[in-house]
């Protein structure tokens, strides 16, 4: 049943950099990891989805990055599904 | 102590949108700790409803899934999901749109806590 979705997050985990990806519904719960990514974090990730959104409204679901010196996390949310990319950052 | 684990507590229930209430009790349903906002419903604090948590987790050993660690129960206007922290019990209850998978991942966040009171209780 899954086999589509894991198509899908392989297809984004083989991007250069790409290091994992993780989906969750709109409740957090995750629907499949790859990767090196952590399935506890779907909750975390939908939750900041959430609130990116509170700060306008009215405007199209936000593209949430959260960066270090080294790794991004990229938070996307489509309809009731919520990705969440990991990608290694080279300076 | 306990006020130390209160404040902790009710840092988590500020923190996420639409967390009632945060229960931890013994086996038998018996609270050791709440925190909790007024939108909580009072039948689902009853110590005969928490106490259900361990009838369904012997049942779900029986699946043959190893050891039972979460139960979620999804209900039309909230969300009761209790963590099994035996010998005691963490219940969250939520409203039904709450981030169930936020919840899930606290339980990293209360494991110390919840070691401090194993403690506490196996002592008295």
């Amino acid at each position: 049943m899954e086999k589509h979705l894991n198509r899908v997050m392989e297809e984004i985990t083989n991007q250069p950099g790409v290091y994992g990806c993780v989906l969750s519904d709109h409740q957090g719960l995750c629907l499949g990891a790859h990767g090196q990514a952590s399935t506890e974090s779907s909750g975390v990730i939908t939750a900041l989805a959430e609130q990116a959104l509170k700060l306008e409204p009215k405007s199209v679901m936000p593209i949430i990055s959260l960066e270090n010196d080294n790794r991004q996390l990229i938070i996307r949310r489509h309809g009731v599904l919520t990705c969440g990319i990991y990608k290694s950052v080279c300076n | 102590m306990v006020e130390e684990v209160r404040k902790l507590l009710q840092d988590i229930l500020q923190k996420i949108q639409g967390l009632h209430c945060i229960l931890i009790t013994d086996r038998d349903g018996v609270p050791l700790l709440k925190v909790g906002t007024d939108k909580a419903p009072e039948n689902a604090l009853r110590p005969n409803f928490i106490s259900t948590f361990g009838l369904a987790i012997d049942q779900g050993s029986k699946l043959g899934l190893g050891k039972t660690g979460t139960l979620i129960c999804s209900y039309a206007q909230y969300q009761v999901i209790q963590m099994n922290k035996l010998p005691l019990i963490v219940t969250f209850i939520t409203s039904d749109t709450c981030n169930t998978g936020h919840i899930l991942a606290l339980q990293n966040q209360i494991n110390p806590i919840i070691s401090t009171l194993t403690l506490a209780v196996a002592e008295s």
